[in-house]
């Protein structure tokens, strides 16, 4: 934590950056919240704790064309890297302290999970992928594991209405508050689909058929770009199983094309690029 | 000496109410509780802090449809929306039903909102004490109070061998079981106490304020999601929209909110409200000082669900001490 | 409204469209009940939701003088989903009408005095009932001066009724276009920068203005240098609305609703106002 105040001070001080995104202490006294920290002075109340779960990476996207410093996890670095790719931030305006991560912990306001969040458990990014300074010590080199779908392959397993079942009754409590779209840092079109009049895809009907099409567009829209940082289904106050869903994605993308968001910034996306030697199985 | 009704008594009270009105009660689902249509008393969450979402989708529901357009021999006819259901809400927490009574002032101010209108005319509220506070609680701050029963017409409280009944209205008085209720002597028990926040002075504090830098930087970490209104009693921004599906045309109106991206926007794109301080500070204005001058109260009831539900934690309870303490001129 | 419900409009029914401009028309409806024909009266500033059912319903400032028995009148711009639906209906079209809503401009306080008209594009469209409230009561008014400004001759909103405009009695008509044609012989200036050169003096004038916000920006400042004071000024202001009535709390600048404290201000009351308008 002290690595932190003490590289915020130094990047505030020297001016290398305006402003520094970081974790501070909720209002609960027991969880986090983003800290945004402009004056040298403000690095105390900066921490970092198994709480910190949030993602910051979008708060970059309001500040194209600033310097800022930011504090992150490797979930989180995989998404700078995702920004990175589709060009919407600059490496050269972002100073990213990146943290050594085990996992963090469930929280609600007021509540503090005992054991990881489920994600970390499968998690195999311990050090951020992209980062400035470094804080904390990576682990030691494992053997590479294959990623664990587990939670996937149990809705797979079910049979068809079983699936529409389950998605259907998360679906249905959905009330459309957007906050999954608003914290995902995968999500910054100026103008989401579901905004659009013409063609009309979502209205702004708070009801099943509706939500349904949401939550599926959205998951496509994020296939190949999702870094699983968890925070859509954290944010949702219906409880909807985001993750899951999006997993699936991210299941699919693997298999198809042996490819995960945000290892590295230069990866072309597979469901960004055009290949001329793939067939394409039409006329063939 | 007070009437009491037993909890078996209660369920049994409830089951009669269901059968002539439409029952509202909280219900468990997927770990959160939701006030639902229940045809099973059964289901019925008796052991719940407080629904995600409050009591106020039932008379300003999420998505209503304010009337359809028919053809009928070549003419236009406009369709007012559906009847409503004679129905009773059980288990409305004193905050909810501020809420409720706070929707009241707009909804109800001339040109009454007839739909709204219909909905409280043909609800009942049965409401429900708080026994126990929790930390996000500050309703006490906000005009009411646990065992508050100024707006619902019946108000239950929970004691050791079942609930005190106390009918506040004539609606109220009108569906007690009497056959099922007993007199005790009982004392309804002492109301938890709460965090608090003083809010003397607000509408002031947040006039003197209205350009300080506080918002910017208090919206630095907001999401702009609608999370906070639409788990709000007292929220009722909304959006309306024609739909047209396969020639049923109808026009409904949603919930939206004032933290949306593009509430303010025009057609042709120009927008008065752009940036994210001034969009946050929307809400609190129209909470603490608009909602004030034009009904007379603050636009919260203290539920602390905002507290509870926000990603970034925006307290509204900081940002009430916050504004008092920040140091602006009048007129600035 | 229809059915003691102020959300159900009344049904209207499309008497005439006219091309004013290459993207404005000018729209006259009747309400199809006659004992709300009968009693729907209005001032000029206040407005009317225009409902195309099944796209949506818009507001705009009614642009007739209900004295006139003219019929209801809206000059409608093409700019989105709803004026484009607007746009493709003809006579006999059905309609729905909400209102009318909002204040007035107090045209009864300015008897009297001079009246300074400076509108652009199609912010005439508020305006035109004030002209022609005076015209039709042109003894009670002193010196009558428009300035009308567009972005070419063709954005000239109510070109048709510039002759009898200028030929009314202590009238003066300014046209001026942004960017002139072959046939054009008029000014090619901008709105603020007429105002400067034609001087009206502010003693005993109420100027009343509408247009682009940043023509009603730089039209202010040359007001001002000329020595108008804020109260003197009048504009009607703008904003996407939903309901006209003050509930769905979208079109607030600060604690006035454009919708039921407007959408005519004097600057001295929007100089009070919490946030811009």
């Amino acid at each position: 934590m002290q690595q932190i105040r003490d590289k915020a001070k130094e990047l505030l001080t020297s001016q290398a950056v305006d402003c520094v995104i970081g974790y501070g202490r909720a209002t609960d006294g027991v969880t986090s919240r983003p800290l945004f920290v402009y004056e040298p002075e403000q690095v105390e109340e900066l921490i970092f704790d198994k709480t910190c779960t949030h993602n910051l990476t979008k708060y970059l996207l309001n500040r194209r064309g600033k310097k800022t410093g930011i504090v992150v996890k490797p979930c989180d670095s995989r998404a700078i890297n995702v920004l990175l790719n589709e060009e919407e931030i600059k490496r050269d305006e972002v100073y990213i302290i990146g943290v050594v991560c085990d996992g963090v912990v469930e929280t609600r306001w007021n509540q503090v999970g005992e054991e990881k969040q489920a994600r970390c458990q499968y998690c195999h990014q311990h050090t951020p992928v992209v980062y400035d300074f470094l804080v904390g010590e990576p682990p030691e080199e494992s053997p590479p594991a294959p990623e664990d779908y587990a939670a996937v392959a149990e809705i797979e397993a079910k049979s068809l209405s079983e699936r529409e079942a389950f998605w259907t009754e998360h679906f249905d409590r959905c009330c459309r508050c957007y906050a999954c779209r608003q914290v995902c840092p995968g999500c910054y079109c100026t103008e989401c689909f579901v905004d659009r009049l013409d063609p009309l895809w979502v209205g702004i009907r708070i009801a099943p058929e509706e939500n349904r099409i949401w939550h599926t567009i959205r998951a496509f829209h994020l296939a190949g770009r999702c870094a699983g940082c968890n925070e859509c289904e954290r944010v949702c106050p219906m409880n909807i199983p985001l993750s899951l869903l999006n997993r699936k994605l991210v299941k699919e993308v693997d298999e198809l094309f042996g490819f995960q968001a945000g290892l590295n910034e230069e990866e072309m996306q597979p469901l960004g690029t055009f290949k001329k030697e793939e067939k394409l199985g039409i006329g063939e | 000496m007070t009437q009491v009704i037993s909890k078996s008594d209660l369920m049994v009270w409830l089951g009669r109410l269901s059968e002539s009105h439409t029952l509202i009660a909280p219900v468990n689902d997927a770990e959160i509780t939701l006030f639902r249509r229940v045809s099973n008393v059964e289901d019925i969450a008796l052991d719940f802090t407080n629904t995600t979402l409050s009591a106020k989708e039932w008379f300003f529901p999420p998505t209503e449809t304010l009337f359809s357009v028919e053809r009928k021999d070549g003419q236009v006819e406009l369709v007012p929306a559906e009847k409503m259901e004679e129905s009773v809400i059980f288990g409305v927490r004193p905050c909810d039903a501020l809420g409720i009574a706070l929707l009241d002032r707009p909804f109800l101010n001339e040109p009454a909102d007839a739909i709204y209108r219909r909905h409280r005319d043909k609800t009942i509220l049965i409401g429900l004490s708080c026994r126990e506070a929790h930390p996000e609680c500050f309703c006490t701050s906000m005009g009411t109070a646990p065992d508050d029963p100024s707006n619902v017409d019946v108000l239950l409280t929970e004691v050791a061998d079942g609930y005190i009944v106390q009918a506040v209205t004539e609606k109220g008085k009108a569906i007690l079981p009497q056959d099922l209720l007993k007199e005790s002597d009982v004392t309804p028990p002492s109301p938890p106490s709460l965090s608090t926040v003083s809010v003397e002075g607000i509408e002031d504090a947040m006039l003197r304020n209205f350009d300080s830098i506080y918002w910017e930087r208090l919206a630095d970490r907001c999401l702009h999601c609608n999370l906070c209104a639409y788990v709000c009693p007292a929220c009722y921004c909304f959006d309306v929209r024609d739909y047209n599906d396969k020639g049923k045309i109808q026009r409904v109106r949603s919930w939206e909110s004032c933290q949306s991206p593009g509430f303010t926007t025009i057609a042709g794109g120009y927008d008065r409200r752009a940036g994210k301080g001034p969009h946050l500070r929307q809400r609190f204005s129209h909470k603490l000082l608009y909602f004030p001058r034009e009904f007379g109260s603050a636009a919260c009831t203290g539920c602390g669900r905002c507290v509870k539900v926000c990603p970034v934690n925006i307290d509204i309870r900081e940002v009430i001490a916050d504004v008092q303490n920040l140091g602006g001129k009048s007129g600035q | 409204m229809g059915n003691n419900d102020p959300f159900i409009p009344y049904l209207a029914t499309v008497q005439s469209v006219v091309d004013l401009t290459p993207d404005v028309k000018l729209f006259t409806v009747e309400l199809n009940d006659v004992a709300v024909r009968e009693s729907f009266t209005y001032r000029p500033g206040q407005f009317a939701f225009i409902s195309v059912f099944g796209m949506g319903e818009v507001p705009f400032g009614i642009t007739s003088v209900a004295h006139r028995n003219e019929g209801l009148q809206f000059a409608v711009r093409r700019v989105g989903t709803v004026t484009n639906a607007l746009h493709e209906l003809g006579e006999g079209a059905t309609v729905g009408v909400r209102g009318p809503f909002g204040n007035s401009f107090p045209l009864e306080d300015y008897e009297g005095k001079n009246i300074f008209i400076i509108g652009g594009g199609i912010g005439m469209a508020p305006l035109r009932p004030v002209i022609n409230t005076i015209l039709d009561r042109r003894d009670s008014y002193g010196e009558l001066l428009i300035i009308n400004g567009a972005r070419t001759p063709q954005d000239l909103v109510f070109a048709p009724e510039f002759d009898i405009w200028s030929q009314s009695p202590r009238t003066t008509l300014e046209l001026t276009v942004d960017r002139g044609d072959e046939n054009w012989t008029g000014r090619v200036a901008l709105v603020p920068d007429v105002v400067r050169d034609v001087k009206p003096l502010p003693e005993n004038t109420v100027a009343i203005t509408c247009g682009p916000p940043i023509m009603i920006r730089f039209t202010l400042e040359a007001l001002k240098e000329l020595g108008f004071a804020d109260r003197q000024i009048i504009t009607t202001l703008e904003s996407n609305m939903k309901c006209g009535l003050g509930k769905c709390a979208r079109c607030n600048v600060g604690d006035k609703y454009i919708c039921k404290d407007g959408p005519v201000f004097d600057f001295e009351q929007i100089s009070q106002l919490f946030e811009m308008p």
